[in-house]
């Protein structure tokens, strides 16, 4: 899954989400049919273009999910899901510099 | 409450209608606070039942002239697992909570967060495409206050075509508003779109329209921190340690005072009622079976009640998500999930609410796994033997005592997860699902909820377990009490009367219906090291392990008040019908790993059965665990024997 996730990540310029650094954040993008689980997941909030940023890195990781006027949630995704999640990066926190020791 | 107005309710042809059996479906998502909205609205009047067929908990009240349920937490109807099919067949009225007639709701109240809008816009475009009629309260405007979220909520009424009111369960605001919105509910007059990424669409532009917030909420910040601590790999592990031995600390050494009052207590009833009527069979039956059964059973109950709270305390802080959090890296080689850890750390005030608390987990394999190895974890049925048997191994030690004693709890999770293990490798095959949870937001906790869950949970355990516990009971003090005559004997001439009467006893335990059964199967656990007095203690756990003291107490001394230190030290000091000690070193040790290990426990089988789907799990449970008890004493006596 992780390959699959590679190599869409060269063709497009999205990385998966388990690539993402701690503070980074990006938008989710979902292609294709709706699966059970991509159906639960957008249900959950990770849907497309949904600015998410990654909290904690690791198995498994820590996301936050921002609505646009505040709010959001937090959410614990396997690594075995996250690798399946593209995102599009949008910017870095530079405040967070002892993020991938703790991953 | 203020009461609805006439012309509320006369409004509209589709308002809610006026009939005696209403229902209201509490729709909502997962951390909204539907249950303490539900618990603010329903007060005592909430009840606690299940849906039939299913393991979803239905709680439901009469309230406002209709039945309210509350319905479990979804993200989506649209969703293949089990809350959100028991969500679809209640409002499509095939379902209902046990107890109440199934029927399609009259109404259904929408709870959303209002924290987090734009997600809770899928469930509301689902009810809309119910076309019932409905309201949708928009919970926790207190907390968007807070946060600088503001929420136009007439505009959002126009937009979705149906009553919006803001509230809080925490507060009660907003709460006697929504009230008289459901009692004059109307089918939205607008439509939602169905497919999933209009209805996306659909709330992107509904929530632009009514929301309006600064950009970054202020606790933010605080939440990474303390994330980053309890989810640490190290400090992670440690705060968890901290925390649980707390947990353990609270409910083993704070439990001890009312369990101690209500020993005191029936044994205080018991005698009177000894004394009130003549010795005889009624007397037996109320005094050693029925009240001793029914104290048995509720002398747990302080431990269970402050497991519950406390628990239901730390789920309202936030802490319990990110504890999983931290045991779903320790679970997941051995085949569960981090939802196990609630029904785990459950099963170690008692199996019964463990298994029941394995609801939760939302992999079939994954909650069958946790359900057939949560009887692993040393449960306080326990606790009496553990004593009695570390003390006689470490007479003069007591270091050796806690250090045997704490082992007895490690043995029993290494059980369980080598159990797990081989239970996902074999017969439950297959991935598990990949953990995706919410992570709710820190809060203080809702201290009145915490009250309603532990009474809930405290009453759904005395109704389950008491009844059963109590039934078996009598059944055990009937086979250990007749033929109340034992094979004649002479006594010596120099015996006292109480040694004349201890004598006796002994007689009757050995000619009673549980004395021969004990004589029968006594040759199984001879590899063991167990004699016949001590079969019967075994064979009459199966009722409750606690059982095993007093038995042992009534086969050795006459006298079942093991409370008593002289009893202890009579028990470690009892010998075989040939004079030598029934506790030699081997046999405490094989005895030890035997009660570590064994399913001795019927009500917990029942159970099991209950909540697993069948009587084959509950077969296997007690096969796997009498096979891994036989085995581990075996070796255990084998070994002490040699090396003695």
């Amino acid at each position: 899954m992780v390959d699959l996730a590679e190599s869409k990540a060269q063709s497009n310029g999205s990385i998966p989400l388990t690539q993402l650094t701690r503070g980074q954040s990006g938008r989710v993008q979902i292609d294709g049919s709706p699966t059970d689980e991509v159906k639960m997941l957008r249900a959950m909030g990770l849907r497309p273009n949904a600015s998410v940023t990654m909290c904690r890195l690791g198995e498994p990781c820590i996301i936050s999910l921002s609505g646009a006027c505040g709010g959001g949630c937090r959410i614990g995704l396997a690594k075995e899901i996250a690798g399946r999640v593209m995102i599009n990066i949008e910017s870095h926190s530079e405040t967070q510099p002892d993020g991938q020791a703790n991953g | 409450m203020a009461k609805p107005t006439g012309e509320l309710s006369m409004s509209s042809v589709d308002s809610l209608p006026e009939t005696s059996n209403r229902i209201v479906a509490v729709l909502g998502n997962p951390n909204v606070g539907k249950t303490t909205l539900f618990n603010r609205i329903a007060g005592i009047r909430a009840k606690t039942s299940n849906f039939p067929g299913t393991t979803q908990d239905a709680r439901h009240a009469q309230c406002c002239g209709a039945m309210m349920i509350d319905l479990p937490g979804v993200y989506s109807l649209d969703l293949e697992v089990s809350e959100s099919a028991v969500c679809r067949q209640v409002l499509d009225g095939d379902l209902a909570p046990a107890g109440v007639e199934a029927q399609v709701p009259n109404a259904i109240l929408v709870v959303i967060d209002a924290t987090n809008l734009m997600r809770n816009m899928t469930i509301v475009a689902e009810a809309i495409a119910r076309r019932l009629p409905m309201v949708v309260a928009v919970n926790m405007i207190d907390l968007a206050k807070r946060q600088g979220i503001h929420i136009d909520l007439e505009r959002f009424g126009e937009c979705i075509g149906c009553t919006v009111v803001g509230c809080s369960g925490k507060t009660g605001e907003g709460v006697d508003e929504l009230m008289e919105a459901v009692e004059s509910a109307k089918i939205p007059d607008r439509s939602a779109p169905t497919k999933l990424e209009a209805i996306e669409a659909w709330g992107d532009d509904i929530y632009s329209l009514v929301a309006a917030a600064r950009q970054t909420p202020a606790n933010d910040r605080l939440t990474d921190r303390l994330d980053r601590t309890f989810t640490h790999p190290l400090l992670g592990v440690l705060t968890f340690s901290v925390v649980m031995t707390g947990l353990f600390w609270v409910i083993f050494k704070l439990a001890a005072i009312p369990m101690d009052l209500i020993d005191a207590w029936f044994g205080t009833l018991g005698g009177w009622v000894a004394g009130l009527l003549p010795e005889g069979p009624i007397s037996g039956l109320l005094v050693d079976g029925i009240i001793a059964g029914i104290g048995g059973t509720v002398i747990f109950l302080p431990q269970i009640v402050l497991l519950f709270f406390l628990l239901a305390l730390l789920e309202g802080t936030g802490y319990l998500a990110r504890a999983s959090f931290v045991i779903d890296r320790v679970l997941r080689p051995f085949g569960m999930s981090g939802h196990a850890f609630v029904p785990l750390l459950s099963s170690h005030a008692c199996a019964i609410p463990g298994i029941m608390a394995a609801r939760s987990v939302p992999d079939p394999k994954d909650r069958l796994a946790t359900i057939l190895v949560a009887p692993f974890m040393s449960c306080s049925a326990r606790i009496p033997v553990y004593v009695l048997l570390t003390v006689i191994l470490f007479p003069d030690s007591p270091g050796m005592q806690a250090v045997a004693f704490t082992s007895c709890y490690v043995i029993g999770v290494l059980a369980g997860l080598f159990s797990s293990l081989i239970v996902r490798r074999t017969i439950l095959r297959g991935p598990s699902r990949p953990m995706a949870m919410e992570l709710p937001s820190y809060r203080f906790p809702d201290l009145k909820a915490a009250v309603m869950l532990t009474y809930d949970r405290a009453m759904m355990f005395l109704r389950k377990a008491g009844t059963l516990i109590v039934t078996i009971s009598i059944v055990l003090w009937w086979l250990g009490a007749y033929p109340n005559s034992g094979a004649p004997f002479d006594p010596p001439v120099d015996a006292t009367p109480q040694q004349i009467e201890l004598m006796t006893a002994k007689a009757q335990a050995k000619n009673s219906f549980l004395g021969r059964i004990g004589d029968t199967i006594q040759p199984v656990f001879e590899p063991l090291g167990y004699d016949r007095q001590l079969t019967i203690g075994v064979l009459a756990s199966f009722a409750a392990r606690e059982v095993f003291v007093s038995t042992m107490a009534v086969q050795v001394v006459g006298s079942d008040d093991a409370e008593d230190d002289s009893v202890l030290a009579s028990i470690a000091n009892a010998t075989r019908d040939d004079g030598t000690p029934v506790f030699t070193r081997a046999t405490s040790w094989s005895l030890l790993v035997y009660y570590i290990l064994a399913m001795l426990c019927l009500p917990t089988l029942v159970v099991t059965a209950k909540e697993a789907g069948g009587w084959r799990w509950a077969w296997l449970q007690l096969g796997w665990m009498t096979l891994l008890a036989y085995s581990g004493a075996l070796i255990a006596y084998q070994a002490v024997s040699l090396l003695s």
